[in-house]
């Protein structure tokens, strides 16, 4: 009987446990009738139209590339809305590498896709906050069109050449005098230069349409999947192409392919006219990442943001791929914001460190703060978790518990449950962001001075 | 490549074999057979009835006296002569029969430009369909696809045709063409194109949905993948990305449906040409299947038989072009 009485009070308890996760019906069709409505909204100011100076701004700060204010971004699901990103704010500086890291599911790459504008609609929507980034893109004149930069003499007069008709003889006005235009500078590659400008958009604010301006140009991406983020029915060289055709004005089919072959040549392809003219599923994962990387780097832009990017690799090729990295951040004089779970990378790459916990960020500070005096019981967590040569134990330590569930989450610290220096105050408001030197911030209570 | 085409022309040759084997079996089971329809037909005009004798000499004429292997070789061995028998109900040679232009002329027209119609109405809308997903839009092209693949073709086509032909007059109820006077040139040619209208609209209808629904779910799924991320994260615009990244994806299982299409444009739309009294290949193997006409069922299901493998076959050439993932092996 011993036996069955076990069996009978386990499955009691299972049900109660399913039971507290179980929505009614008419629960069901309460959430979903709320979300239709704010989904609705959400998606009409997405697809709106509107002028320009909506979403022109300023930055907060002019050494930044990009701004993160108070960002919320939500899913809205059938049990619930699931704040993936919950008042988010960091910022790239110019020139430098930022790494997010957390556990999968705390919104790093949900924080990524909300900059890029890739949140799959209609459940996933950006709520709330600003996404402030300094663009570097062409000038446009009153009818939309580039103005090109001229060639001009040491007296600063712009040169001008006589322009030749299809026979190669000077053309002449109707007054006898030949026809001059101004000559346009060129690149080595033989492209016009176009002038350029800063321009600040708000992206959380952009609509949809307009997001064209900004990807691939001024801020490309490479995804933690090299395996399906690559059209498997257009070659590699088709798809680079069109990076190029896109953002280099002037670029002809011929232009393209050179610039294509010349970038895979530059992520260190061996044989770049074989890979151009091959399909994805020919190539290996480490060479799918780096054509990835290449197309991400076809349109130069400022801002590269590589979302898990040697999740889905071997440690060999990781650690190439991070040296490639490394070297175009020099190169493109650019920033990066560099998504991953891997300590061992962030501390190779990153100049500053954030660290995201269930749609939060629990610190953030430069890489050798966050590495040297990580002060979250989380962040100290995480460190003790990466494998070393050092530690004597057989097992590896592990934060107990599990994130709470991203729907209903409580008023206070989320990391309380799993914390093994709860205070007094942990049951009570969530944590405000705590300084503890001029860039290293930690939202927990065991830092707050009036607390203590 | 030629040797996969080749192995593959042996095998169709097998499985036409095995299909004719099956059908003549079906057929010769049928439980009221030609003879035996014939019988009832004459004890029923004469008194005396039918003599035993003359039943036996019947099944000797129509072949039907042996067992079904040996009637089943019979019939293949006169097919390897090209010679397909004649129809049992008015003795002309089958191939005429079934290969009328008028027959198949017909039926094939009707069918062919019901899917040009069938394609260029359900891809848009299935694509707009998905882009749109969860919209108002979305809604009211599932429903109304819905409701048309739902509707009998008897009902919907005899409901056409009450509405645009008897009600409203229109559109001529059935037949291919005014039978009261004789027309020539332009004229002819607009009546018959006037027949053709509601048959053609039945069909259409009828079939878009699941075309419909089939591109909505394969682009949805298309929609969802990690390389349309890229191509938007490339800075193309949303058309470049869904007319070009995704169609291309989503064309490859649609492929496979053209396997279904090619018997499909010979076989006739039987219940739509019946209701607008169309004379069809469709009707008129309904008629034959009725009476037991096997050599005209035999040839005429052969010959559907027979696309359908060069369908297939094509199909998976067609796959080995638009994916070029797969390789003919």
């Amino acid at each position: 009987m011993g036996v069955f009485d076990f069996l009978k009070k386990n499955k009691t308890e299972k049900e109660k446990n399913i039971s507290s996760h179980y929505l009614s019906g008419k629960e069901v069709r309460e959430i979903a009738k709320a979300n239709m409505a704010e989904m609705r909204r959400l998606e009409k100011a997405k697809n709106r139209k509107a002028p320009k100076s909506e979403y022109v701004t300023e930055m907060k700060d002019d050494g930044n590339i990009l701004e993160i204010e108070d960002l919320n971004t939500y899913f809205f699901t059938d049990q619930g809305v699931v704040k993936a990103v919950n008042g988010v704010s960091f910022n790239i500086p110019l020139n430098s590498t930022v790494g997010v890291v957390g556990e999968s599911g705390c919104g790093k790459s949900v924080t990524s896709m909300s900059v890029m504008r890739l949140i799959q609609g209609p459940s996933g929507q950006i709520v709330s906050g600003s996404i402030r980034f300094k663009a570097y893109d062409f000038k446009t004149d009153a009818n939309g069109k580039y103005i090109p930069v001229y060639e001009k003499d040491e007296h600063g007069n712009v040169i001008t050449e006589k322009v030749l008709d299809k026979e190669g003889n000077v053309k002449l006005d109707k007054e006898g005098n030949p026809v001059t235009r101004p000559v346009q500078k060129k690149t080595e590659s033989g492209l016009g230069v176009y002038e350029k400008e800063e321009t600040v958009y708000d992206i959380a604010k952009m609509p949809i349409r307009e997001m064209y301006r900004l990807r691939g140009r001024q801020m490309s991406m490479v995804f933690q999947e090299p395996m399906t983020s690559l059209n498997p029915v257009f070659t590699i060289g088709n798809q680079l192409d069109e990076v190029t055709l896109l953002h280099v004005p002037g670029a002809t089919k011929a232009i393209a392919k050179k610039r294509s072959i010349e970038m895979l040549n530059m992520v260190g392809i061996a044989m770049p006219e074989r890979v151009y003219a091959s399909y994805p599923h020919e190539l290996s994962g480490g060479m799918r990442q780096r054509v990835m990387i290449a197309m991400a780097l076809a349109g130069e832009p400022r801002l590269i943001i590589a979302d898990e990017p040697t999740t889905a690799l071997d440690v060999t090729i990781q650690a190439q791929i991070l040296d490639l990295f490394n070297d175009l951040k020099k190169r493109i004089n650019g920033s990066i914001l560099l998504i991953t779970h891997d300590l061992g990378v962030i501390a190779e790459m990153a100049d500053y460190v954030v660290v995201m916990y269930a749609g939060r960020i629990i610190e953030q500070g430069t890489a050798s703060e966050i590495f040297h005096n990580p002060c979250h019981p989380y962040t100290q967590g995480l460190q003790k978790s990466k494998p070393t040569m050092k530690s004597n134990s057989d097992k590896l330590f592990n934060i107990p518990g599990n994130v709470p569930n991203p729907i209903n989450m409580p008023s206070h610290c989320y990391f309380k449950e799993r914390c093994s220096k709860c205070i007094k105050e942990c049951s009570g408001d969530y944590p405000c962001m705590v300084q503890v030197s001029p860039t290293h911030f930690v939202a927990c209570h065991l830092y707050n001075p009036k607390e203590k | 490549m030629f040797k996969y085409i080749l192995k593959r022309i042996g095998i169709s040759i097998l499985i036409l074999l095995g299909v004719s084997l099956i059908l003549y079996t079906l057929l010769r089971c049928m439980p009221t057979d030609f003879v035996k329809q014939r019988i009832i037909a004459l004890n029923a005009n004469s008194q005396d009835g039918v003599s035993e004798e003359f039943i036996q000499q019947m099944y000797k004429t129509y072949g039907l006296d042996g067992t079904i292997l040996q009637g089943y070789f019979n019939w293949l061995g006169n097919v390897c002569r090209l010679d397909f028998g004649k129809s049992f109900t008015n003795q002309r040679e089958v191939l005429t029969e079934v290969f009328d232009p008028d027959k198949l002329g017909t039926s094939f027209l009707i069918a062919a430009i019901a899917t040009v119609f069938e394609f260029l109405i359900a891809i848009p809308l299935g694509i707009t369909a998905a882009t749109h997903q969860y919209s108002i839009r979305d809604y009211v092209v599932t429903v109304l696809v819905l409701i048309g693949v739902s509707l009998p073709s008897f009902f919907f086509g005899q409901m056409l045709k009450d509405i645009f032909a008897n009600k409203l007059g229109w559109l001529p109820p059935s037949g291919t063409g005014d039978k009261t006077q004789t027309l020539v040139g332009l004229a002819a040619v607009n009546d018959y194109i006037r027949h053709m209208i509601l048959p053609i609209l039945t069909v259409v209808i009828l079939s878009i949905g699941s075309r419909m629904r089939m591109t909505r779910t394969n682009m949805l799924e298309v929609l969802n993948s990690d390389y349309i991320r890229t191509a938007r994260a490339k800075g193309l615009k949303e058309g470049k990305v869904i007319y070009k990244h995704a169609f291309r994806n989503t064309m490859i299982p649609l492929v496979t449906s053209l396997a279904g299409l090619i018997p499909s444009l010979f076989s006739g739309a039987m219940i739509t040409e019946t209701v607008f009294d169309l004379p069809g290949i469709g009707k008129y193997a309904l008629d034959a299947m009725t009476t037991g006409n096997i050599p005209v069922i035999m040839t005429y299901n052969m010959f559907l038989a027979f696309l359908s493998v060069v369908g297939v076959l094509l199909a998976d050439l067609m796959y080995a072009v638009v994916d070029p993932r797969v390789k003919l092996a």
